[in-house]
């Protein structure tokens, strides 16, 4: 058990809602510490806030405003008497005035130091960073001072062809460019986007691989220089460059690729001297070859893979590392076994484009089981609204090889209840027993490629019957009617002489 | 009680014979009722759909509640009258359940004849409302009708029992408690404006609904005043001006629907108490009926037979089993509920109509129903037995069935004939159902009886001017004669004439009884009260 | 059958019946002996023909949410009154009329406008008191017949809408 007794802070505030902050209180009170939360009141039952030692009411514009509030924020912190600020993932967490203004408030900051998401924050100053150090980078072009020379330099990196904005993540406002005779008019368009997401119209582009497959590895750095990597992860499964299935290890990579593509990405952690946990995105090709992408400089929403295979709790490293323990394990210490799978569950209808959903979450039963794990920020009474973001929980499967995942998963996800709100949860059985996703055979583009597993299929005759018994059974009007035929008449039925 | 042991050898020739000619007769029966039921000229089906109205059927299918049972009382009404061209004598009635609740469908066809009322018409509906009164049944009106048909005017308005008596009787049934609910779905003219009007609740449809004392065209010849059927009566103008009409609807489907919801709101009525258990089939097979009614209406046969086919578990208490045999007393359970039952085996003597009255009083003591099962040529006569006093027995049992408080069925299972159809309670004895099955005869005396007493006496007025006569000659004289008796004696001519309340396929009778024993129980049952016995 | 519940995009026609044994579903041409349970155990069991299989259910208003074979349904119910109700449309909700003799105060709107359910149509004063007309139904004006001061009787047709398609489902 670790001994928190010589740690810099005893409260740790999680700045975050939803699952995220029921995971990471889980390991804070796990630890004999104290864990506070700030909220909304649109989040007012939520589970985090129960759980929470010290919550925190918090007010904005809009619920997400709140939440996006650092001023309130470290305010409440500061009111219950917490060390450490955790800011999950999204929100603030991977920004760089929030990490400071936490720091000079001398509070800890669990995370990386503020310079460092300053520097990969930056997807140019990034890229710039990765290449310098010797890491492959795709073909690409910045967008210096020159707009129009920008557009040149673009059509010299090839086609097809990525445009992104330089502010930008998370897969907003990327546009891909098949034919350079519309490449200024996307151009444009990235621009106007960069502009309204991100207030920011800096662009950058890049050689796009086609059907890429994205391939992240997991880096732990402690603030005694120590670096290593926790293995990789697979998210090709995604719509509308939003990721839906996570899992390690991935089925693309060889022994030899693999110790290659994590040791890249120790490295660039290492040359920038990271601290804490992070991700380093790449986009792997058809033929092997592979590009560094990004590095988030937070946790990810699909971390609990890497801990299934590898038995370590990250957000308890992450506690550790920013407590300025040193990892106290080597890169050949760190090993994993098995395979594990996450589906991300989100209120959303994939047969109508995924469009977002929203309904009180009537009844709720999580699956159970060996190998199943459910995180989630809903509970049974809870409702979903359109104030925040559609992903209201993460199944992750284990097993012991990828079949066996495979199989545990579709199983969990028939036994998966949760009525009141549309969830993806059946297309993704659809999707998990689909050959191709069963041969490893997928890529970022693979669900645009293949829109009939997001598609509603036919409804089984049997299956209409039975669910217009059992909605006939359990509407009153309907139910009254039938109860208040007297016995005799009952039992003669439907005669006539 | 005990398992009526059954007697019959179900190979024999004779029950194979006797199957096979009643089951003959149950589907002439079958077919003649759908005939009546559903065929309709194309012209007089097309006129309705451009009308967009649904035919009557139709109607009653989206009225009753889904798998339930409908017992429709007299589908072969006027089959023997006006040329056979009023079907059902153009209206439908019936038990059905709507809304769970017991109820009188009172429903006009617009299919024959634009629903006009004929003399049979009026009759049909007045007993129909005579069942609600008796039985305190709620009644949902089906009201689309062409009116009064007025070549028969006068077989159809001024006597007592005639049009008004329909609407003595709704005003009969607001007094006791009994609702009403009508549906115009129709012209409701004249008297038949009366109908909704004296409805405790009504509903009407848009655009082919109307309720006036006078239509247009009368309107305009009385006073010149111009109008549209809606603006004189129509829809809008009686649920929002005049109030004559409660609930708008803008369909026939809309209609029906309302009405069920205005019967879902109907106090349930408390049923009166009486001995059930949990009910049971009968042992024997109900089929077995078809072979034990014999071919000839003079043939005997044993009504216990009968019985066991229609009981529960076919288990029956006999009372007096040695004494009067000729009629069969005792207790037993249809579908759950107990009744008594009296069946004739043979005619009845001083003996057995003792015996009939005296069950009839413990019947009324234990407040029990009772079923009476008829196959009676009537009393004995000859000096010996009016020396026993057979008069003065057969008076004590129609006093019994007269006076009895307890609800009474009656079917008559083969021959009704003279003052044995009274003592075995008849049409005129108040019996809350009374059904016919098609073999069955009724009339003062047999066919051929009455043919030759007719027969006698033109022969002997002939033969006192001096003539005789061949056989032919007598052919001549009697068969005519038999004929039309035949013809007026036959289950089909009682329930053209409205003497029954329909005829049923023997195996239809115990759900039909069913459904009458749980009707009869919305009336309370009477303390037991006799006039005076001639003893 | 004029019970209905809408999955997706149908509205399928059903009615329910007590059976000897437990409920009869009349769906189409079909009978289907039915029945829905709860075990000792808390769970529910749901009978179709000789079918038996474990649902779990939860409703809200007319909402039926039905889990089944491993997946998550939501049917809506429909009432019959509200079901036939909407099919008809038009009638008397086309004509807007006086429900007592008075004067114009305000016309707020005009022949073709689109107007919604509840939106305010016109304000009529009588006896000291203004009443405002407001549409009984999403729609179009076809025709305002009075103007502002003008006078008029009880029941005298102030508005007509234009008649309503009915509407599909």
């Amino acid at each position: 058990m670790t001994d928190v007794s010589r740690w810099p802070f005893s409260t740790v505030l999680v700045a975050n809602r939803g699952e995220i902050a029921v995971r990471v209180l889980r390991t804070v009170q796990k630890l004999g510490l104290k864990g506070a939360v700030v909220f909304h009141a649109a989040d007012r039952n939520a589970p985090a806030v129960r759980m929470a030692d010290h919550a925190i009411e918090i007010t904005g514009s809009t619920p997400v405003a709140a939440y996006l509030d650092g001023a309130q924020i470290l305010a409440a912190a500061k009111s219950c008497g917490a060390g450490a600020i955790h800011p999950g993932y999204g929100f603030l967490s991977e920004n760089t005035g929030f990490a400071r203004a936490v720091e000079s408030a001398g509070l800890v900051f669990i995370g990386p130091k503020p310079e460092q998401i300053e520097l990969m924050g930056d997807k140019v100053r990034a890229r710039n960073f990765v290449e310098k150090g010797g890491f492959p980078v795709a073909p690409s072009a910045i967008e210096d001072d020159g707009p129009a020379t920008f557009v040149e330099r673009s059509r010299t990196v090839g086609t097809p062809l990525l445009i992104k904005p330089s502010a930008g993540g998370g897969g907003k406002g990327m546009r891909i460019v098949r034919d350079l005779s519309v490449l200024e008019a996307e151009i444009e368009r990235a621009r106007s986007e960069g502009q309204r997401y991100f207030g920011d119209g800096r662009l950058y582009c890049e050689r796009y691989i086609e059907n890429p497959r994205h391939i992240e590895v997991q880096v732990l750095g402690d603030s005694h220089g120590n670096v290593v990597h926790v293995f990789e992860r697979e998210c090709s499964v995604q719509r509308r460059f939003q990721k839906i299935v996570e899992e390690t290890p991935s089925p693309a990579l060889t022994p030899e690729l693999r110790a290659q593509i994590c040791e890249t990405a120790a490295g660039i952690a290492r040359s920038a001297g990271y601290r804490g946990a992070g991700t380093v995105e790449f986009i792997f090709g058809p033929s092997g070859e592979f590009y560094f992408l990004e590095m988030n400089t937070r946790l990810q929403v699909e971390h609990p893979v890497t801990e299934e295979i590898t038995g370590k709790d990250l957000v308890l490293e992450q506690l550790r590392i920013a407590a300025g323990e040193p990892l106290g394990y080597a890169q050949g210490d760190v090993s994993a076994q098995g395979h594990a799978i996450e589906f991300r569950i989100y209120a959303e209808d994939p047969g109508r484009g995924y469009t977002p959903t929203t309904g009180p979450i009537l009844a709720l039963r999580p699956p159970q089981g060996d190998g199943i794990r459910w995180d989630s920020g809903v509970v049974q009474g809870g409702e979903v609204t359109a104030a925040f973001d559609p992903m209201i929980a993460k199944l992750i499967v284990r097993g012991t090889n990828r079949n066996d995942a495979i199989a545990r998963a579709e199983k969990a996800l028939a036994e998966t209840v949760l009525l009141g709100c549309k969830t993806n949860t059946a297309f993704l059985r659809r999707l998990v027993v689909h050959p191709a996703f069963v041969a490893g055979d997928v890529h970022t583009g693979f669900l645009d490629a293949n829109p009939q597993i997001a598609a509603d299929p036919p409804m089984p005759n049997g299956t209409l019957q039975a669910l217009l018994a059992a909605a006939s059974l359990s509407t009153r009007p309907m139910r009254d009617a039938a109860d208040c035929v007297p016995d005799l008449h009952a039992a003669i039925g439907e005669w006539r002489n | 009680m005990k398992r009526i042991e059954s007697k019959l050898n179900t190979a024999s020739a004779e029950f194979q014979a006797n199957a096979a000619h009643n089951r003959r007769l149950a589907e002439e029966f079958r077919e003649r009722q759908r005939k009546a039921r559903d065929d309709r000229p194309q012209r007089d089906i097309d006129r309705l759909r451009s009308q967009k109205k649904l035919l009557v059927r139709e109607r009653i299918a989206l009225l009753l509640d889904p798998g339930t049972p409908f017992l429709e009382f007299s589908s072969l009404a006027a089959n023997d009258a006006y040329d056979g061209e009023v079907p059902g004598a153009a209206c439908v009635t019936g038990i059905g359940i709507v809304s769970g609740r017991e109820c009188v469908i009172n429903a006009g066809d617009a299919s024959v004849k634009g629903g006009a009322w004929y003399p049979l018409t009026v009759k049909k509906t007045v007993r129909a409302l005579d069942i609600a009164i008796e039985n305190r049944l709620p009644v949902v009106h089906l009201c689309d009708s062409a009116g009064g048909f007025l070549p028969l005017q006068a077989d159809l308005f001024a006597d007592k029992y005639m049009a008004g008596r329909i609407f003595r009787n709704q005003c009969i049934l607001s007094k006791m408690g009994v609702q009403q609910v009508s549906v115009v779905l129709g012209h409701c003219t004249a008297g038949g404006a009366y109908v909704p009007g004296l409805s405790d609740y009504n509903v009407i449809v848009r655009g082919t609904g109307a309720i006036f004392l006078a239509g247009p065209p009368l309107v305009k010849a009385a006073t010149g005043e111009e109008n549209t059927v809606d603006e004189l009566g129509g829809c809008d103008m009686h649920t929002t001006t005049s109030g004559t009409a409660d609930y708008p609807a803008s369909s026939e489907e809309e209609a029906i629907a309302i009405a069920r919801d205005i019967v879902a709101q109907f106090k349930r009525p408390q049923k009166t108490h009486t001995e059930w258990q949990t009910p049971e089939d009968p042992y024997y097979d109900g089929a077995d009926l078809y072979g034990i009614l014999p071919r000839d209406i003079k043939q005997q046969f044993d009504m216990k037979e009968v019985i066991a086919r229609l009981v529960d578990g076919s288990r029956f208490h006999e009372y007096q089993p040695a004494y009067g045999t000729t009629l069969i007393c005792g207790y037993a359970h249809i579908w759950g509920y107990k009744i008594g039952i009296l069946g004739n085996n043979g005619v009845l003597f001083n003996d057995s109509s003792l015996k009939g009255a005296h069950f009839i009083e413990l019947c009324n003591q234990n407040r029990t129903p009772i079923l009476f099962l008829q196959n009676i040529t009537g009393f004995m006569v000859g000096r010996e037995y009016e020396r026993r006093g057979i008069t003065k027995d057969g008076a004590k049992m129609i006093m019994a069935v007269s006076c009895s408080e307890v609800p009474k069925f009656t079917v008559m299972c083969h021959g009704s004939f003279g003052a044995g159809n009274y003592g075995m309670s008849g049409r005129a004895f108040d019996s809350r159902m009374l059904f016919s099955w098609p073999q069955s005869q009724t009339s003062v005396m047999g066919a051929e009886q009455a043919a030759n007493v007719l027969a006698d006496v033109k022969i002997r007025q002939l033969a006192k001017s001096g003539r005789t006569l061949s056989q032919a000659d007598i052919d001549a004289i009697r068969d005519p004669v038999l004929g039309e008796f035949k013809r007026k004696q036959s289950a089909y001519y009682t329930t053209s004439e409205i003497w029954d309340d329909g005829m049923l396929d023997p195996v239809d009778t115990r759900n039909a009884l069913g459904i009458s024993i749980s009707a009869a129980l919305n009336t309370p049952i009477g303390d037991p009260r006799y006039g005076v016995f001639r003893l | 059958m004029q019970h209905a519940f809408k999955l997706g995009e149908a509205e399928h026609n059903v009615a329910l019946s007590r059976a000897r044994e437990a409920y009869c579903l009349h769906v189409g041409d079909s009978l289907v002996p039915i029945d829905l349970k709860t075990s000792p155990d808390g769970r529910t069991w749901l009978t179709v023909g000789t079918r038996h299989v474990e649902v779990v259910i939860a409703t809200r208003g007319d909402e039926v949410f039905v889990h089944l074979d491993g997946e998550a349904h939501a049917l809506r119910y429909r009432h019959p009154l509200e079901r036939l109700a909407a099919q008809a449309g038009g009638g008397a909700n086309d004509l807007i009329r006086a429900p007592m003799p008075g004067s114009i105060v305000s016309v707020n709107v005009k022949a073709g406008d689109t107007v919604s359910k509840g939106q305010t149509l016109l304000v009529m004063e009588s006896m000291k008191m203004e009443t405002t007309l407001v549409a009984p139904r999403d729609g179009a004006v076809a025709e305002v017949q009075y103007e502002k001061g003008q006078t008029f009787e009880r029941d005298a047709i102030l508005l007509k809408l234009e008649a309503a398609a009915g509407e599909g489902a």
